[in-house]
C-alpha cells in the first residue's frame, strides 16, 4: 500500500523533513545567499547591482574618501550600529521589566482566565505594526494625548519634546515587542511547580527571596528566550526608528531600509544586512551556550 | 507537660462567599505536646492536610486560634513561623544541589557560613545522605529525595516538624523501613512531629498519639492502643483495622456485661460500656483476631458456638475466613497457617467459634 515510501528508516525520516528543508531553503537560505553575493558587487546608481566584484560596500562601513581621495576612518556608521545595540538593549530590559510581572500575574489566574489573557496579549498582532506605531505619534507628539491634559492643568507651558528622541524609539520598540517577551516567560512560568514557592516560604524565604531564589532561576530559560526574541527584531527594526525617531536617529534596520529604498546603494544595504546577521548569530551562539550549560546542569 | 501546638476552635471554610462554601475544618480543637510524635489520621478529604497547612501558614484560618508554644501564629506569614514542612512530593528545588537545598532555610535565617556548612553536614549524615551532597534532586531515587526533604526541613531546627504524607510516594518495603527511621529520628532530635497520613498502619506504628479525623472534625484522640481497642464510634472502629459490626438490641443489663439479641434469636453477651438500657438498639464491634476458630467439636465452654466457613481469603501469613453463624450473622475471623503451610480450615468446614464477651464491645450508635 505504501510501496512508494523509502525502505530505510533514515530515508523515511528524510522524506518527513523534506518540506521543512524546502521552506528553509527557498525562503531563508537562497535570499541570504543573494544578499551575500550582492554585498560583494558594485552598485548600480538606478538601483540593483552591476555584475562586477567589489568590496567597496564593506569598506564604506568603516571608512570614507576625503577630498583628496584618501581613505579615512569614518565612525558615523559604527555609531549607528552602537546606538542600535544600545536602544535594543534598553528596549529588551524595558520589555523584561514590564513583561515579567504580566506573565507572572497571568500564571496565577485560574486556567480559563489564563487562556483569555494570553489571547488578549496576542490581539495587537492583528493590526499592522505601522499603524500601531503611528498611534504613538498621537500619544507622544506635540499637543498629543500626554501633553494636552498637562497643558490644561498648567503643569507644563511648552512642549516636552518627547517625539524624535531615543526615548521615543525605545518606547516604540518596547511596545512593539512586549508580547514576544510575555509569551515565552509565561510558557516557562506555567510549568513552574508552585509547591516550590510554598517550600521556599516555609524555609523562611520572604516574598523577594522566593522570587529571586526560586521563581526567576527556574524560569531563566523563558527569560533568556524572551530577551532574544525581543533583542533580535529590535536590532533590525526600522518602523519605530523611522516614525518615532524622525528618520534622524537612525538604527541599523532603518539604515538598511534607506539603502534599498532611497539611496539606491544595494551592495551597501546588503553589507549592512550581513553585519546585522552576524550580530544575530553572535547573540544566538551565546543563547545556545547558556541553554547547553543549563541542560548539563540537569534542568529542562 | 509542655504544649507545643494548641489548636483552639479552628474553622476553615473554602470559598466562603460563593454559592457552595466548603467547610474543610469545623471548630477543631486539639493540643499537641512537646516532643511528641502526633499523627493526624483520616480518609482523603477529612481535613487533616488542611489543618497541617494552617499550622504551616499556607492557608488562613476562617476562625479560631493556633498557638505555638504560647505564641499566637495563625496570622503570621509562613516564613515567620518556626515550623518546617516535609512535603508529600518533596518539593525539592530542582536548580540546586542537595547541599544547597538543605542550606536554603539556614541561609534565609542569615546564619554564619561555617555554621551552615556544619549543620548541612550533620543533618545529611543524620539521614544517611552525606555522600550525595553535590547531586541534583533529579539524580536521586524517590527514597533519597525523601531523605533530602527531611534533612532540609530539619536543618533549621524547627520547633515543630510538619510531615504531609511523606511516605505515600514510596514503595512498600521502603515505606516500612522509613517508618522506623522517622520514629528514630524523632527520638534523636527531640523535635515535635506532626504527621499526616491516611494509612492506619503507619499511624499505629509510629505515633505517640493519633487524632482520627473525618468530615472536618476530630473523632477521637488517643494513644494507638486506645484508638484500636476502644474506638469511640463506628467511624473510628471501621477506619482502623478490620472489624465485625453487628446490629443488636439490648435485652438485659448486668454489672460488667450486657446481654444482646442479634438477628432474630441469637443471644450474645458484650462488655458493658455504660449508659445502656434494655431495648436500646446498638452496634457491637468485634476485631477478627479476637475470634478463635477450631475444628467442630474440639472447642468447649460457654462461649463456644457452631459455625460454618463460608469463604476464605489466603494472605500468606494468615487467612481471613468468613464464618456463617446462622441466623443471618456472618463474622470475619483470622487463622494462621499450620507448620506445614496448610491452612487449618477450608471453605465449607464446620467449626467452633469462640470469643470472650469482653472482646465484643458496644459502640454508640
Amino acid at each position: 500500500m505504501s510501496g512508494w515510501l523509502p525502505k530505510s528508516a533514515a530515508g523515511r525520516r528524510w522524506l518527513g523533513l523534506a518540506p521543512s528543508y524546502f521552506i528553509i531553503g527557498i525562503f531563508m537560505l537562497i535570499p541570504m545567499i543573494i544578499m551575500a553575493v550582492f554585498s560583494l558587487l558594485a552598485p548600480n546608481p538606478y538601483g540593483g547591482v552591476e555584475p562586477e566584484f567589489s568590496t567597496a560596500a564593506y569598506v564604506k562601513l568603516f571608512f570614507e574618501y576625503d577630498l583628496e581621495d584618501n581613505l579615512v576612518f569614518n565612525p558615523g556608521y559604527i555609531n549607528i550600529i552602537f546606538r542600535s545595540f544600545q536602544l535594543s538593549f534598553g528596549a529588551t530590559i524595558l520589555c523584561l521589566i514590564f513583561g515579567f510581572p504580566v506573565a507572572y500575574y497571568i500564571t496565577l489566574q485560574p486556567e480559563h482566565k489564563r487562556n483569555f489573557y494570553i489571547y488578549l496579549i496576542t490581539i495587537p498582532f492583528w493590526t499592522n505594526l505601522l499603524i500601531r506605531t503611528f498611534a504613538w505619534i498621537i500619544i507622544l507628539g506635540r499637543g498629543g494625548v500626554i501633553e494636552t491634559p498637562l497643558y490644561a492643568l498648567g503643569i507644563i507651558e511648552e512642549s516636552l519634546r518627547m517625539m524624535y528622541t531615543d526615548g521615543a524609539i525605545a518606547i516604540g520598540l518596547t511596545y512593539s515587542y512586549l508580547p514576544l517577551m510575555v509569551l515565552p516567560i509565561y510558557a516557562s512560568l506555567e510549568k513552574l511547580d508552585f509547591r516550590l514557592l510554598e517550600a521556599a516560604s516555609d524555609l523562611y524565604a520572604n516574598r523577594w527571596e522566593v522570587m529571586t531564589k526560586v521563581v526567576i532561576p527556574l524560569c531563566k530559560p523563558g527569560i533568556i528566550a524572551g530577551c532574544i526574541l525581543v533583542f533580535i527584531p529590535c536590532l533590525g527594526a526600522f518602523i519605530a526608528p523611522n516614525l518615532l525617531g524622525g528618520g534622524k536617529k537612525l538604527m541599523l534596520g532603518s539604515l538598511v531600509q534607506f539603502q534599498f529604498a532611497s539611496a539606491r546603494n544595494w551592495p551597501f544595504g546588503a553589507a549592512l544586512s550581513m553585519l546585522l546577521l552576524s550580530a544575530v548569530v553572535v547573540v544566538l551562539i551565546f543563547y545556545a551556550r547558556s541553554a547547553r550549560k543549563q541542560a548539563e546542569a540537569g534542568q529542562a | 507537660m509542655t504544649t507545643a501546638i494548641d489548636i483552639r476552635g479552628v474553622t476553615k471554610i473554602y470559598n466562603p462567599n460563593s454559592e457552595r462554601p466548603v467547610t474543610a475544618l469545623d471548630n477543631v480543637s486539639l493540643t499537641i505536646n512537646d516532643n511528641e510524635f502526633f499523627t493526624l489520621l483520616g480518609p482523603s478529604g477529612c481535613g487533616k492536610t488542611t489543618l497541617l497547612r494552617l499550622i504551616a501558614g499556607f492557608e488562613q484560618v476562617s476562625g479560631g486560634e493556633i498557638m505555638l508554644y504560647d505564641d499566637e501564629i495563625e496570622n503570621l506569614e509562613p516564613n515567620r513561623r518556626p515550623v518546617n514542612t516535609v512535603f508529600q512530593h518533596y518539593a525539592l528545588f530542582p536548580h540546586m544541589t542537595v547541599a544547597k537545598n538543605v542550606a536554603f532555610g539556614l541561609e534565609r535565617l542569615k546564619k554564619p557560613g561555617e555554621e551552615i556548612k556544619a549543620t548541612v553536614d550533620r543533618v545529611l549524615s543524620l539521614v544517611k545522605m552525606k555522600e550525595l551532597g553535590d547531586r541534583r534532586p533529579n539524580q536521586l531515587s524517590g527514597g533519597q529525595q525523601q531523605r533530602v526533604a527531611l534533612a532540609r526541613a530539619l536543618a533549621p531546627s524547627p520547633k515543630v516538624l510538619l510531615l504531609d504524607e511523606p511516605l505515600s510516594a514510596l514503595d512498600l518495603k521502603l515505606r516500612q523501613a522509613m517508618r522506623e527511621e522517622l520514629k528514630q529520628l524523632q527520638k534523636e532530635t527531640g523535635i515535635t512531629f506532626v504527621f499526616v497520613t491516611h494509612d492506619q498502619e503507619e499511624a499505629l506504628a509510629m505515633s505517640d498519639r493519633i487524632a482520627v479525623m473525618s468530615n472536618g472534625e476530630v473523632q477521637q484522640i488517643g494513644a494507638p492502643t486506645e484508638i484500636y481497642e476502644h474506638p469511640v464510634n463506628r467511624f473510628v472502629a471501621d477506619f482502623i483495622g478490620d472489624t465485625n459490626f453487628l446490629d443488636a438490641e439490648i435485652v438485659e443489663v448486668k454489672d460488667e456485661l450486657v446481654a444482646c439479641k442479634i438477628g432474630s434469636q441469637s443471644m450474645f453477651e458484650a462488655a458493658n460500656s455504660g449508659g445502656h438500657k434494655v431495648g436500646d438498639r446498638v452496634t457491637l464491634f468485634l476485631r477478627p483476631e479476637k475470634i478463635r476458630l477450631s475444628a467442630a467439636g474440639q472447642g468447649s465452654g460457654a462461649d463456644s458456638r457452631p459455625g460454618k466457613i463460608a469463604s476464605m481469603i489466603y494472605l500468606g501469613n494468615q487467612a481471613a475466613y468468613t464464618v456463617d453463624m446462622g441466623d443471618g450473622i456472618e463474622l470475619t475471623a483470622q487463622a494462621r497457617p499450620r507448620e506445614d503451610g496448610k491452612m487449618p480450615h477450608a471453605s465449607g468446614d464446620d467449626v467452633t467459634v469462640q470469643f470472650s464477651a469482653h472482646a465484643l464491645r458496644v459502640l454508640a450508635q
